[in-house]
């Protein structure tokens, strides 16, 4: 006889287009345990970037991830930078961070969206969504194209941040913090979100320090741990970031601690727009080869630290690249988070690591229909809509 | 003084840049390296670890990069394992966290962390690869 | 006949094979309230049993193509597909990668090409209405 049910859950999932699979065994509603399958059949990126050129790789590294590639980018060319010797000129620093806060409040908004979606609140996820693309808006103003910036380069940026447009996000920024500093309320205060939310896929301190869990879920557990404070790339050692810390390690501190982190973000571009240093940002000649050397870069992406290991032996390719993507570690790492929760909880814990699976896999995680075993629609799932007995 | 500067002066350890620090150990001194680094900071998470092939040095180079959230220091221990034979101690009983990053090493680099019950080929990999037993990450990999 | 409804209200099957989040975040933009396609009754479905219009985003991991040629089989007829983004079209940049098949259309027959990296929601609708007329004129594959 068997002693559990096992249920796989996903990778179908309606709403962020991402695949994922959790193979959950349950003692009847409880989770006994998950295991996070990760067949997996990645694009191969490191090797591709050690393939191609140090200007190249760029465009390869910011295409790991369509969320957050500017921080991809941002990684990649920082530690390029460091090993060419190349310092920014600082407005090129200025322009990057804005398009990086840019990313972080459209990313936060998103997962934000998606688990208002999860527990089944289909119009509050219309409404962030609707409101999401105001910030689209303004990062295709500023960087000419919605999703993938592209604005790094090597020793600076690809385009100058003109008078009219700053006016203009400095406009729009004043719609989208009156929005934000709504939709915190409504995570607040709603009776619904707050019954789904509270005390589910509870971390300790230890454990997410441990189990090596980055960024927002690290945060909302009460270690004060923020690349852009304690490890200042960019322009944030002038713009100094506060640190956004919560203790209570649930699933719903993990979403109000990001809308407090893009409530953040609004007076980082703020401050950044207003400080401005002048100067031309757009470089007149690219580098093209690297000294001997290595380097650990960081950066605070939307989802935790992004870490690139750089080695160059000289020449014009790079020898080794490693990336590490914050949802490599918040997703595979964090099984143990899953254990004592009712199995409608699983998909909001999953939503509330922010699962960007690009990341994670870089791939699909594909599984085969077998005996018992049943596909379950995520949503369907989050719903109640599925018992088993 | 605090514990971890007395622990990054007993280990050697050395700084390469602005917030980051090297320390080197043989292949067998490296779980007591980390268990004495758990011990005395425990705000300290494991970031990743990197594998990097060095064919003409016979080596695979493992990068473990810790980061201590007080005092704002990035603690990188290198170890060298031999190319023909890639093996080295688990550090998943001490340090959970390291588990993602010793699968990836192994799927990618093959290299072998003895006591990790997990480790498996096709964690990352398509089947075909995993068939014709090439490492793409190594610097000889054919076909990839 | 069938075509004929389809008209009114086509289905879509969005599938991820191994793309960076970019066209999938779009295509997620493009079913949202800016640009509402479900005034035209275009919506996502359910399950690929009711969808009418496959939308394939990604490079098309060799994994990820045996199971695009399933969920495509289990697709009702007629149907046709749409391959968003340049990674789905040729690979983009990641084409001659090891673990890539490098384009739907060697896995699947493609109907519309919709290429960009990621395209605009509005080339997104384009391509999706593209669809639907290639499936009223009695296109698309069978």
């Amino acid at each position: 006889m068997v002693k559990y049910v096992e249920v796989p859950v996903g990778p179908q999932h309606p709403a962020l287009h991402e695949p994922i699979m959790l193979r959950v065994r349950l003692d009847g509603e409880v989770v006994e345990g998950v295991d996070i399958v990760t067949g997996y059949n990645h694009r191969g990126v490191e090797k591709l970037g050690e393939k191609n050129s140090w200007v190249r790789d760029i465009y390869i590294f910011s295409r790991i991830c369509g969320i957050c590639n500017a921080v991809h980018a941002q990684t990649y060319t920082q530690g390029v930078e460091k090993l060419m010797g190349v310092e920014p000129p600082l407005r090129a620093k200025y322009i990057r961070t804005i398009v990086m806060e840019l990313e972080r409040i459209h990313s936060h908004m998103l997962i934000n969206a998606v688990m208002a979606e999860a527990i089944g609140f289909d119009t509050l996820f219309m409404l962030i969504m609707r409101d999401r693309e105001r910030v689209m808006h303004l990062k295709e103003i500023v960087t000419g194209q919605r999703v993938h910036a592209d604005i790094h380069m090597i020793g600076g940026v690809k385009r100058d941040l003109r008078p009219e447009t700053a006016e203009k996000v400095l406009r729009v920024l004043d719609y989208i913090e009156a929005r934000l500093r709504y939709y915190k309320k409504v995570f607040e205060e709603d009776y619904t979100i707050r019954k789904r939310l509270e005390g589910v896929g509870k971390i300790s301190k230890q454990e997410a320090l441990k189990h090596s869990l980055v960024g927002p879920v690290l945060r909302a557990s009460g270690v004060p741990s923020d690349v852009r404070v304690d490890d200042p790339y960019s322009a944030y050692d002038e713009l100094k970031p506060n640190i956004v810390v919560r203790h209570e390690g649930d699933s719903l501190a993990r979403m109000l601690l990001r809308w407090d982190e893009a409530l953040e973000s609004v007076r980082l571009i703020r401050d950044a727009i207003k400080n401005m240093p002048k100067g031309n940002p757009v470089p007149k000649a690219i580098k093209r080869a690297a000294g001997k050397g290595e380097v650990f870069s960081r950066v605070e992406a939307p989802r935790g630290e992004l870490i690139y290991h750089i080695v160059s032996t000289g020449g014009p390719k790079p020898y080794r690249v490693k990336v590490r993507t914050p949802s490599f570690n918040n997703i595979v790492n964090s099984g143990f988070a899953y254990i004592g929760e009712r199995l409608a909880d699983v998909p909001v814990i999953l939503t509330s690591f922010d699962p960007c699976i690009s990341c994670t896999e870089r791939v699909l995680v594909v599984d085969e229909k077998r005996g018992l075993r049943k596909w379950v629609p995520f949503m369907a799932l989050s719903r109640g809509e599925i018992r088993v007995t | 003084m605090t514990e971890l500067s007395s622990f990054l002066i007993k280990w050697g350890a050395e700084e390469v840049g602005p917030r980051r620090l090297v320390i080197r150990v043989e292949k067998d001194k490296l779980r007591d390296a980390v268990k004495e680094l758990v011990s005395v900071d425990e705000m300290i998470y494991l970031s990743t670890v990197s594998a990097v092939d060095y064919p003409e040095k016979g080596v695979i180079e493992l990068n473990y990069f810790f980061w201590s959230v007080t005092e704002k220091k990035g603690i990188i221990i290198k170890v060298e394992v031999p190319r023909d034979e890639p093996e080295i101690d688990t550090i998943t009983d001490i340090l959970p966290g390291a588990n993602n990053a010793e699968l990836e090493a192994h799927d990618l680099l093959g290299v072998v962390f003895k006591g990790n019950g997990s480790l498996r080929r096709g964690f990352l990999l398509p089947p075909e690869i995993v068939e014709a037993g090439v490492y793409p990450l190594r610097k000889d990999a054919k076909g990839v | 006949m069938r075509n004929k409804l389809i008209r009114y209200s086509p289905w879509l099957v969005h599938f991820n094979t191994g793309a960076c989040n970019g066209c999938d975040i779009e295509v997620l933009a493009a079913i949202t309230p800016l640009f509402d396609p479900e005034r035209m009754g275009v919506k996502l479905a359910p399950n690929p049993r009711h969808g009418d219009i496959l939308i394939v985003t990604g490079a098309v991991t060799k994994k990820a193509g045996e199971r695009l040629k399933r969920l495509y089989d289990q697709m009702p007829s007629p149907k046709a597909v749409v391959a968003v983004g340049a990674c789905a079209i040729s690979g983009g940049v990641f084409a001659g990668s090891y673990p890539l098949v490098s384009g739907a259309d060697k896995v699947i027959p493609v109907d519309v090409y919709v290429p960009g990296c990621p395209p605009r929601p509005e080339a997104i609708i384009d391509g999706i209405l593209k669809a639907i007329k290639k499936l009223e004129e009695g296109g698309g594959s069978d």
